[in-house]
């Protein structure tokens, strides 16, 4: 019985694992190995996992209501000027809020 | 002064056998994988076997390109070599049954397990070149193996069965003229298929150090491994031998075409017709690259 199996490549140590596609197959190792063939010889791959698509758990949002979609800019740095260099993680923090920002207006 | 610079006749002639039939065997095996593109029974299997067939194509042009060292060019030898100058096994070259996937399995099996016994012979080569192509080769066979085998486990459960005994029965003799000796390529004055020259030429190879097992060696160890990983498949084996008495490849279970000696069946005739209909056609002097030469 051919089931799909998500697939989730690591490309180096540390980093999260990301969704890169599906295959499909009989079960876990041919499908770890149709992974490796697809996922894992064209780019530095360091794992990757595969996972049942039936196993996935799944809400959207037509089963609730997400947040971030209201302006809470004023907790974020970025609601204030600061004229400093900051450090490293806050300007990480600033550009990922800023991105968020954007988003919301676009949305 | 180099490598090749340094082989007398008698190496050269040894070195130039030992090559053709490492990537004969190769290219002409990947040719006939490329078959199953798109044709095969799901896009990841012809996704897994088109991969297989890019590297064994990657794995003849490494060798064709220690053949360069003497001389020879890549053109020369897949679009002008007459067919009955090919040395590969008779394995390689027969066609699949149609749309008969257990064949291809069997087949890669057979024919992987082989390829891992001969390049670990190759390991430790007097010849530079050779030595230093067998791990890249090698890095890429282990998935290889590792495929035939998840699959050959998987159809052994059930209806497939069948189908992985007919593929054994028709594939398995043709398997053994891996561990032929490989005529040395036709001179000027001498015939294709002379048994007494081929013996004594894989007889060089292996005093020379090129190869330091020799094939009746190799097919004892290929036959040592098949034999008991197909039983435990409950599939049956047209071979004798046990664990105990030892295992060897002996003349009567050998096909009447053998490759190695330049005899082939219709089947390699028609291929090679095929592949190569294109550059005739078209007039070709040159074959397309579109990479470079290995390192």
């Amino acid at each position: 019985m051919t089931r799909i199996w998500e697939v989730f490549r690591q490309a180096e140590k540390g980093e999260y694992h990301t969704h890169c596609g599906n295959v499909h197959a009989p079960d876990r190792e041919m499908a770890k190995q149709f992974a490796a063939i697809q996922h894992g010889r064209r780019k530095p791959t360091n794992s990757i996992w595969v996972v049942p698509k039936d196993e996935v758990g799944e809400i959207d949002t037509d089963d609730v209501a997400f947040g971030g979609t209201t302006d809470k800019g004023y907790r974020w740095t970025t609601a204030y000027n600061l004229q400093t260099r900051q450090a490293e993680e806050v300007e990480e923090s600033d550009a990922e809020q800023q991105d968020a920002e954007k988003r919301r207006r676009t949305a | 002064m180099s490598a090749v610079d340094a082989l007398d006749e008698r190496g050269r002639r040894a070195l130039e056998t030992l090559c053709l039939r490492l990537a004969d065997d190769e290219f002409v095996l990947a040719e006939r994988y490329t078959e199953w593109q798109v044709r095969a029974p799901s896009l990841e299997s012809d996704l897994a076997l088109s991969n297989i067939a890019q590297d064994e194509l990657g794995h003849a042009r490494l060798w064709y390109d220690v053949l360069a060292e003497l001389g020879h060019d890549e053109r020369e030898l897949v679009y002008e070599r007459a067919p009955d100058e090919w040395r590969h096994s008779t394995l390689a070259e027969l066609p699949f049954a149609e749309g008969d996937w257990a064949d291809a399995i069997v087949r890669s099996y057979l024919y992987d397990v082989a390829e891992e016994i001969r390049l670990s012979a190759l390991e430790d080569s007097s010849y530079p070149t050779i030595a230093d192509r067998v791990g890249k080769i090698q890095g890429e066979e282990g998935y290889h193996l590792e495929h035939a085998q998840n699959w050959m486990e998987r159809l052994a459960r059930d209806e497939g069965h069948e189908r992985l005994q007919e593929a054994v029965d028709r594939l398995f003799p043709h398997a053994l003229t891996l561990f032929e000796p490989c005529a040395p390529p036709r001179g000027a004055e001498d015939a294709s298929g002379d048994e007494p020259r081929a013996a004594a030429v894989e007889d060089d190879i292996v005093e020379l150090g090129l190869r330091d097992s020799t094939l009746a060696e190799m097919g004892e160890q290929w036959l040592s491994t098949v034999v008991p990983y197909l039983e435990s498949l409950e599939l049956t084996v047209p071979a004798s031998g046990d664990d105990e008495e030892g295992y060897a490849v002996t003349d009567e279970m050998l096909p009447d075409q053998r490759g190695r000696d330049g005899n082939h069946t219709d089947a390699w005739f028609e291929l090679h017709e095929e592949f190569t209909h294109t550059y005739r056609d078209l007039g070709r002097e040159q074959a397309t690259r579109i990479m470079d030469p290995p390192e």
